[in-house]
C-alpha cells in the first residue's frame, strides 16, 4: 500500500460577494494532493444562490472532492437542493455515509456527514428530561450510531472521517469552554474509534487548534479555514492503514 | 444605562441572527458606552455589514470595528501521519 496525499480545508462560507476568489487558490491542487476533503459550512446562509456559488467554485476540480454540509449550510432550509446541486457539479456529498474512491492503485475510504454537538465525556449532554433536550441528544446519538455502521463497512486500504462538528475537545482550544457542547460531542470519537480510522477532519470552531487525537489515538485535524490559515492543508497517509 | 453584558449579548445574537450577517465568530465587548467588534472575515463587504448590524443593535453607543479580514495564503507543508 502506497501513501497518499489528502488536501482537507472547512467553514469557507463563501457567498457572491466572495465568488472566484477560492477558486484562485485551488489552482495547482492537482501537484499537491490526491483529493479534497471539505468539512462543511460552506455557505453562509445555505441559500441556493450561494449553493450554486459553492457548486462553481468546487466543482470540475482536477481531482475528487468530497463535502459534507455544515450548520450554516442548514440555515435556509435548503440543505438537500444544494446537496443535490454540489452532486450535479461531480462533488461527493456525504451524509451520514462513506465512499470508496479508487486513486490510482489504492482505495480511499471517506466516512462521515454534518455531525452535531452534545459535549465532550464528564460534561455533557444526556437524554434526559424535557423533549427538546432528549431530541438534541439523540440527534447526535443516531449520527454517530449511522457513522458506526458506514465504518463498519467500509473496506478500503485507507480510512478518514469527514465531519463539521467535533468529536474531540483537543481541536477547541481557543474557543470558550461554555459553548463546547454546541462544539461536538465525543459520541462522534467513539464511533470511529469502535471501528477504526486513520484521521478525523473537521471544521466549525473557527477560533480552535488544529490537531488533537481521539482517546483511541486516532488524529483529528481541524481544517477550519480561519485555523488553518492557508487556502487548505495537506495530509500525508503512510502506506500502514488502520483496520 | 442597559447593563453591558446584556447589550452584548444582543449584539452578539443580532450578529449571528441578522440575514446580513449570520456571523457566529465575532467577539463583542461593551466598555462603557464604547463597544468593542473582533474577529476575522472573508472580505470588506461582510466587515461593513458587521458593523451596521452591531450598531443598529446598540444605538447611541459608540462602535469599533476590529474586525480583520483573514488572509489566506498558500498551502504549507504537507504532515506526514
Ligand atoms: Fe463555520
Ligand atoms: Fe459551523
Amino acid at each position: 500500500m502506497r501513501a497518499l496525499r489528502i488536501a482537507a480545508v472547512a467553514d469557507i462560507h463563501l457567498g457572491e460577494d466572495i465568488r472566484g476568489h477560492y477558486r484562485k487558490k485551488l489552482e495547482g491542487i492537482e501537484h499537491r494532493a490526491e483529493v479534497l476533503l471539505v468539512g462543511g459550512d460552506l455557505t453562509r446562509h445555505g441559500t441556493i444562490e450561494e449553493g450554486q456559488v459553492v457548486a462553481d467554485e468546487l466543482g470540475d476540480l482536477p481531482i475528487p472532492v468530497v463535502a459534507v454540509l455544515g450548520n450554516h449550510d442548514y440555515h435556509s432550509d435548503a440543505d438537500r437542493e444544494i446537496a443535490a446541486m454540489l452532486r450535479d457539479a461531480g462533488i461527493i456529498v456525504l451524509d451520514d455515509d462513506a465512499v470508496v474512491i479508487p486513486l490510482d492503485g489504492t482505495r480511499l475510504g471517506v466516512a462521515g456527514g454534518k455531525g452535531f454537538g452534545g459535549g465532550f465525556a464528564g460534561k455533557c449532554a444526556s437524554e434526559f428530561g424535557e423533549p427538546e433536550t432528549k431530541a438534541f441528544v439523540r440527534h447526535t446519538k443516531e449520527i454517530a450510531e449511522r457513522w458506526r455502521h458506514a465504518l463498519k463497512n467500509l473496506d478500503a486500504d485507507h480510512r478518514v472521517v469527514l465531519s463539521h462538528y467535533s468529536p474531540v475537545k483537543d481541536t477547541l482550544a481557543g474557543e470558550p469552554p461554555e459553548i463546547y457542547p454546541f462544539l461536538g460531542s465525543y459520541l462522534l470519537a467513539e464511533a470511529a474509534d469502535a471501528e477504526g480510522a486513520d484521521l478525523i477532519v473537521h471544521g466549525h470552531a473557527h477560533l480552535g487548534t488544529e490537531k488533537g487525537m481521539t482517546p483511541g489515538g486516532i488524529r483529528v485535524r481541524n481544517v477550519a479555514l480561519p485555523v488553518i490559515g492557508h487556502s487548505y492543508v495537506v495530509y500525508c497517509l503512510d502506506g500502514e492503514g488502520v483496520h | 444605562m442597559e447593563t453591558p453584558q446584556y447589550v452584548a449579548a444582543r449584539i452578539q445574537r443580532a450578529l449571528a441572527e441578522d440575514e446580513r450577517t449570520n456571523e457566529l465568530g465575532i467577539r463583542v465587548d461593551v466598555r462603557g458606552d464604547q463597544v468593542f467588534l473582533r474577529g476575522q472575515v472573508s472580505c470588506e463587504e461582510r466587515r461593513h455589514g458587521i458593523e451596521d448590524v452591531a450598531r443598529e443593535a446598540a444605538p447611541g453607543l459608540t462602535v469599533h470595528n476590529e474586525v480583520q479580514l483573514l488572509e489566506v495564503s498558500d498551502p504549507g507543508e504537507e504532515e506526514h501521519l
